[in-house]
């Protein structure tokens, strides 16, 4: 479960990117959070896993108060939580096999990364987390050799690698095209139905929200605008959330 | 309104044009005085003695001695009657096999008479002349026909014919001359001249000077560019009590590390030797290494490491290391004794020379390892006490901890100051420093209730640089005025010292326990109105001392760092090597943190993310990303260390510029050119391959 009171984020130079955000989320939940670009998608997810440090409000995450953890314990609860990324963030030189191993190292000794070492167990485990999102025979190229889908996939085997209870998806395939959207959502449902991980998934179209999202969390400069069924966005909400001149597209 | 307009446009335009022909008369105006400052003068290069000397040295400077030949020279004579009578006969040439002899036609003439001289079997295209002896037996060179000097050049078949005049020599008919022909005939085949070999012998030992300096600033700038990478460090924040804490114990740290440490280092070292203690040194030293990676790791795995285990844990390894980095310097300098003699010896002495280092800095090492050791328990056994802590006891305990730390500070500083007259102006700059943090603070503090401002207004921004400014020139000018440091600076004497008493053996100068007491007062006020749980700025601190001290030692040139390291190690390539590597250092330092900045941070964040530690991070989301440009910047710094090492032994920094520089001051300019050329054809090999190294790697 994961719980947050009263989140605001203020930046640095002033700009309050989230006000009084409060949501409850239960464990195994496909939630999709849209609104326009520059809302407070990426800065909300962000505080979650504290790549950004909420400035007011708690994040209460299987009673563990995320917001107030030490380093060590913030280690510890990021381990627990996958992320993926609309550029995808994997090391270009890199290959696919490290990439998806570098998942794994909240797990490992931080001494053995000094001689790039992993046991073999983990390298098997980074080549099932390979083939369930489908390549595996990719596992030796460079990231770099992949088309964008199939980086993406290896961003989430690079999460899967956490054994992550969440998956924290930043418009995952906002970079994609609208097929290779598709099939990359279907792998994060896939691993929201079958293992049952909780699934924040930013999205820019409320269509893609529809087809996969048990709920929808609308942002609106920062407030929560919406929080409910995908199929209670009418054509009167969707205006709102979106302003009064967006027409609503379908993605295939 | 329109015409107010554009009648302002004009009259900015105007002005505009006014500027332009301002600067440009500016600029004429500098140039033309530099001009005359530089002593430019187009009538010296032209008097004929200096055009004489410069084409000299030029037609020297591209005629290279690379080559030397050893000659002989071979006189071949024969008889010639001066105005002879009806039956003088000269005497037969001895023609014999191999041997060079020459026909004169006719055998005998009148003076003013051109006689012609055919030769045999002389070295093909070399130098001859030609003398008549007469019958006094003086030799005089006869030059022959339609050469301008004495000498000339055989056919290539060893063969020549040239015309001489018969000499006027009064009263000599009826007598009879001797013809000489000295022919130059080589011995041996060409071989590489005296100043070659000396130049190839130099110009290796400048390729490795530029290879060491190199190799070792690789390890010093790759540690320092993260440093001074701000990407990497401004967001690198840290409680001020942690800081604090782990400040005030960091000197305690190396001093303890320094004497018990050092001890288990030392012993380390001396274990090595005998062959059993060396065998069971080295099960040791693995052992200890596997235990101390496991124990480490273990540490950082579990999820709530019990503070005795952790402080055990850091105490074994400060231990496993030193003991493990004196035990290295046994091995090496044990093995180096064995291997030292042979074709292969350099290996021994290198590794000897490892040794001794080790042997020589192992306190030192310990030192180090102490302070972080030290530090680091302190952190663990004071953040979490620290966190808990209310505010107004947070104050109180900023304020005291601020106040040692200041005394080490400041008395640190003044101690480095007591070493010459100019480093007096250290204590002040770093008080300045305090000073710049109290006013804005006090302000904020008492003005606007201690909130933390995230936005602030202009004015707000303007009033706090303001205070700032007012804080660190009060602090500068107070600290100033109170060491005495315009006494120092006039004098150019370092400040006196005055014992006050003696601590420990240590004697406790007047000048640093003042220094000290200005620390404590700055450090206090600071640290109080602070509080421990304030957060600190570390990194950016770390990363603004870094870019400074590297900035600062850039712009040393290597020529100059060479003349003081030749002060110090003596004349040779060692001072060279030292005098690069220290400027390597810096430059490498500031271009490889320039690529640490440019690196994708996507990784970082994503590495971060998945709950991978710092190092962790770095080892597999900026390492990979580096490695390419560091090796292509290291290749090009290589390059220029190659170049600069050409001339490094102008100062006596060793390498070929000591050669260049006696052969120049000798006026010996052909083997001058033989340097230049060597410099130029290694320079242009390594330009082109680091060139295409670099292409590869970018
Ligand atoms: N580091 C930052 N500093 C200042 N403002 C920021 C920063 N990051 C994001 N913002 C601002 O916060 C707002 C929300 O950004 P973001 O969370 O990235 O929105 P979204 O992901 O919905 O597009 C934007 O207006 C953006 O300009
Ligand atoms: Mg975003």
């Amino acid at each position: 479960m994961l719980i947050i009171e009263n989140l605001t984020k203020t930046y640095d130079n002033g700009f309050t990117a989230l006000r009084n955000i409060n949501l409850e989320i239960p464990d195994g939940q496909f939630v999709s959070i849209i609104g326009l670009s520059g809302s407070g998608k990426s800065t909300l997810l962000r505080c979650i896993n504290r790549l950004i440090d909420p400035t007011d409000g708690r994040i209460l995450w299987n009673g563990l108060d995320i917001t107030r953890a030490t380093d060590d314990e913030l280690r510890q609860i990021r381990r627990r939580i996958g992320m993926i990324f609309q550029q995808f963030n994997l090391v270009k030189r890199s290959s696919v096999l490290t990439n998806v191993l570098s998942g794994r190292l909240g797990y490992m000794n931080p001494v053995y990364s000094l001689i790039n070492y992993f046991p073999n167990s983990e390298k098997e485990r980074a080549v099932a987390a390979l083939q369930r999102v489908g390549i595996a025979d990719k596992a030796n190229n460079r990231a770099s050799a992949l088309s964008g889908g199939q980086q993406q996939r290896v961003g989430i085997a690079r999460a899967l690698m956490q054994e992550p209870e969440m998956l924290l998806a930043d418009e995952p395939v906002a970079s994609l095209d609208p097929a290779t959207s598709h099939s990359v959502m279907k792998y994060l449902q896939l691993l929201n139905e079958e293992d049952g991980i909780t699934v924040l998934c930013s999205l820019h179209f409320l269509s893609l929200a529809r087809a996969y999202a048990d709920r929808v969390i609308a942002l609106k400069d920062g407030r929560l605008e919406f929080d409910g069924l995908p199929k209670d966005i009418d054509n009167e909400r969707f205006k709102q959330i979106y302003g009064e001149d967006a027409v609503e597209v379908e993605i295939h | 309104m329109n015409a107010s307009a554009s009648a302002s446009s004009g009259s900015r335009a105007a002005f505009r044009r006014l500027l332009f022909v301002g600067g440009a008369v500016l600029l004429l105006i500098i140039f033309a005085y530099g001009w005359t400052v530089t002593d430019i003068d187009f009538s010296v290069p032209q008097q004929p003695q200096r055009q004489e000397n410069v084409g000299n040295a030029l037609r020297e400077l591209l005629s290279p001695r690379v080559f030397d030949q050893d000659y002989e020279i071979l006189n071949t004579t024969t008889s010639f009657g001066m105005s002879c009578s009806d039956g003088w006969s000269a005497s037969a040439p001895a023609v014999d096999g191999d041997q060079p002899y020459i026909i004169i036609t006719p055998t005998c003439a009148e003076s003013g008479e051109v006689v012609t001289i055919d030769g045999y079997n002389f070295a093909p295209d070399s130098l001859a002349r030609v003398n008549w002896i007469g019958s006094d037996g003086e030799r005089r060179i006869r030059q022959v026909i339609g050469a301008s000097e004495d000498n000339f050049v055989t056919e290539n078949d060893g063969t020549f014919q040239v015309q001489i005049d018969v000499p006027r020599i009064r009263g000599s008919a009826g007598e009879t001359h001797t013809i000489e022909v000295q022919g130059r005939f080589p011995i041996g085949s060409p071989r590489l001249s005296e100043t070659t070999l000396l130049v190839l012998e130099k110009m290796s030992e400048t390729i490795f000077l530029a290879l060491i300096a190199t190799a070792v600033s690789i390890l010093p700038s790759a540690i320092l560019s993260f440093l001074a990478a701000h990407n990497l460090m401004r967001p690198i924040k840290i409680p001020l009590g942690n800081l604090l804490v782990t400040f005030i114990l960091f000197p305690v740290g190396a001093v303890i590390g320094a004497l018990i440490l050092g001890g288990v280092g030392k012993f380390a070292f001396n274990l090595v030797g005998a062959p059993a203690s060396t065998a069971s040194a080295g099960v040791i030293l693995l052992f200890g290494t596997a235990a101390a990676t496991r124990r480490l790791g273990a540490n950082a795995l579990n999820d709530h490491p019990s503070i005795p285990r952790t402080l055990l844990n850091a105490a074994l390894g400060a231990v496993a290391v030193t003991a493990g980095i004196g035990l290295l310097g046994g091995v090496s300098a044990l093995i180096g004794r064995y291997t030292s003699e042979g074709d292969f010896g350099f290996i021994g002495v290198f590794l000897s020379s490892v040794g001794q280092l080790i042997d020589l800095i192992i306190v030192l090492i310990a030192a180090v390892v102490g302070a972080f050791t030290l530090s680091s328990m302190g952190t663990t056994l004071t953040r979490d006490a620290l966190k808990e802590v209310s505010l107004p006891l947070s104050r109180i305990l900023g304020a005291v901890l601020g106040g040692v730390a200041g005394i080490i500070l400041l008395g640190a500083a003044a101690t480095v100051s007591l070493g010459a007259a100019w480093m007096g102006l250290l204590p002040p700059i770093i008080a300045a420093a305090l000073g710049a943090s109290v006013l804005p603070s006090l302000f904020q503090r008492f003005f606007r209730g201690g909130q933390r401002q995230i936005v602030l207004s202009r004015t707000e921004r303007l009033l706090n640089m303001a205070l700032s400014w007012i804080g660190a020139l009060t602090a500068f000018v107070v600290t100033f005025a109170v060491l005495n440091v315009g006494r120092a600076l006039v004098e150019g004497s370092a400040p006196p010292r005055l014992v006050l008493f003696n601590v420990l053996g240590v004697d406790l100068y007047l000048y640093v326990a003042e220094a000290m007491l200005i620390g404590a007062v700055l450090g206090a006020v600071t640290g109080g109105i602070a509080g421990t749980r304030s957060s600190f700025p570390a990194g950016s601190v770390l990363y603004t001392a870094t870019r400074t001290i590297l900035n600062a030692l850039r712009s040393i040139e290597p020529l100059i760092m060479g003349l003081v390291f030749v002060i110090w190690v003596g004349i040779g390539p060692f001072a060279g090597v030292l005098a690069l590597a220290l400027h390597s250092i810096a430059s490498l330092g500031k271009l490889y943190s320039e690529q640490i900045e440019s690196i994708d941070s996507g990784p970082i964040e994503a590495l971060e993310s998945t709950g991978a530690n710092r190092l962790q991070t770095i080892m597999y989301a900026v390492v990979p990303q580096i490695i390419p440009p560091y090796i292509a910047f290291t290749m090009y710094r290589w390059d220029i260390n190659v170049r600069m090492s050409t001339i490094i032994g102008f100062v006596g920094g060793g390498g070929i510029g000591f050669v260049l520089q006696q052969q120049i001051n000798l006026l010996r300019y052909r083997d001058a050119g033989v340097a230049v050329l060597a410099i130029a054809i290694v320079v242009s090999i390594l330009d082109y391959a680091s060139a295409a190294i670099r292409e590869r790697y970018t």
